[in-house]
């Protein structure tokens, strides 16, 4: 009775460390990168910010898309703006989209950094960061651009308005139309 | 006149607007600053001076002068970021768990604890006084002892 006790606590402790070791290893597979340079960018579904309704990014497969990760307490975002902006009046007649997806944020707040910078372009909403984490964004501004298959053509982990930056997004919009 | 009047009423409205905070705020920063996460850093506000935290600390602080309870500065804050924004998981659905897992494992261990000490207290017990070893005395030797004994009689 006993030794049959002892060996049944046995078998329970060792199922218990094979089931954490399990959720150890599950969690590790599991943890999101940023998609690389050639791989399909992650679908997703988000509330739109400047009013109600849904975009999926999977609308815009067949375009050059450009997926700008920001919010409004980021303050390198503020100066990158106006860029984003300007960039998107003149590269949208070529059939680019940008969309804005705003991380981390309260919406009310992301709502006057909108007008405040008179963005015109979609804004998308991640409260929870779902979609961010997909991405892998750790930091904001992070811009990914992408071609009109749907698949990542540059990352940009930082300002596209630094210097660095600037000529890779412009050069990877190039490619993504072509 | 009657326009007049509600000129004059509205701007003692917008005047006082601002000024006037909540006189009997139902919680405090600090307490919810214990209550809610850093969506970016996965600490509590408390514990992070990070801009996203700030962010948040001012809205809090806004929503406690406005006169808001703690629930429904939480409630407002899921709206926004989702169930991760509380440091502690709700009190329904698959969430339960991470609440009655602890206790049922507190009392799980107890048990096991338990039932340990009963065996050890069981094994340490006197036990029954062992019967002498090997053979007993032949009925010879029996009887000759007895006979000696009698002698001391």
């Amino acid at each position: 009775m006993t030794r049959r006790l002892k060996a049944t606590a046995q078998l329970l402790a060792l199922g218990l460390v094979a089931g954490l070791l399990a959720l150890l290893v599950w969690q590790l597979g599991h943890q999101a990168h940023a998609p690389s340079v050639g791989a399909v960018a992650p679908a997703f579904t988000l509330n739109r910010l400047d009013r109600p309704g849904k975009v999926s990014l999977a609308a815009y497969r067949g375009k050059p898309v450009v997926l700008n990760f920001w919010a409004s307490w980021c303050e390198p975002c503020k100066s990158e703006a106006p860029v984003l902006q300007r960039d998107w009046t003149s590269y949208r007649n070529r059939g680019v989209v940008f969309l804005g997806v705003d991380y981390h944020d309260l919406a009310s707040d992301a709502r006057k950094f909108v007008t405040a910078h008179a963005l015109t372009f979609t804004m998308l909403k991640d409260g929870s960061g779902k979609v961010t984490g997909a991405y892998g964004i750790s930091q904001v501004p992070e811009t990914y651009v992408l071609n009109r298959q749907g698949r990542v053509v540059a990352h940009l982990a930082g300002p596209i308005t630094d210097p660095g930056f600037s000529d890779k997004f412009r050069s990877a919009i190039a490619k993504a139309v072509a | 006149m009657i326009l007049r009047f509600l000129a004059v009423m509205a701007a003692a409205l917008a005047l006082a607007g601002p000024a006037a905070a909540c006189a009997h705020p139902r919680t405090s920063l600090s307490y919810l600053q214990g209550q809610v996460m850093c969506p970016t850093c996965h600490t509590t506000l408390d514990m992070s001076d990070s801009q996203a935290a700030q962010q948040i600390d001012v809205f809090i602080s806004k929503k406690i002068d406005a006169c808001w309870s703690a629930r429904r500065i939480k409630s407002a804050l899921v709206a926004n970021y989702g169930q991760e924004i509380l440091a502690a998981p709700s009190h329904k659905g698959f969430d339960l768990l991470a609440w009655w897992l602890p206790v049922a494992g507190v009392l799980g261990g107890a048990l096991v604890l338990a039932f340990g000490v009963w065996r050890w207290s069981r094994r340490s017990e006197p036990e029954e006084p062992a019967e002498p070893a090997g053979p007993g005395l032949d009925e010879e030797t029996e009887r000759r002892l007895d006979d000696l004994l009698a002698r001391f009689d």
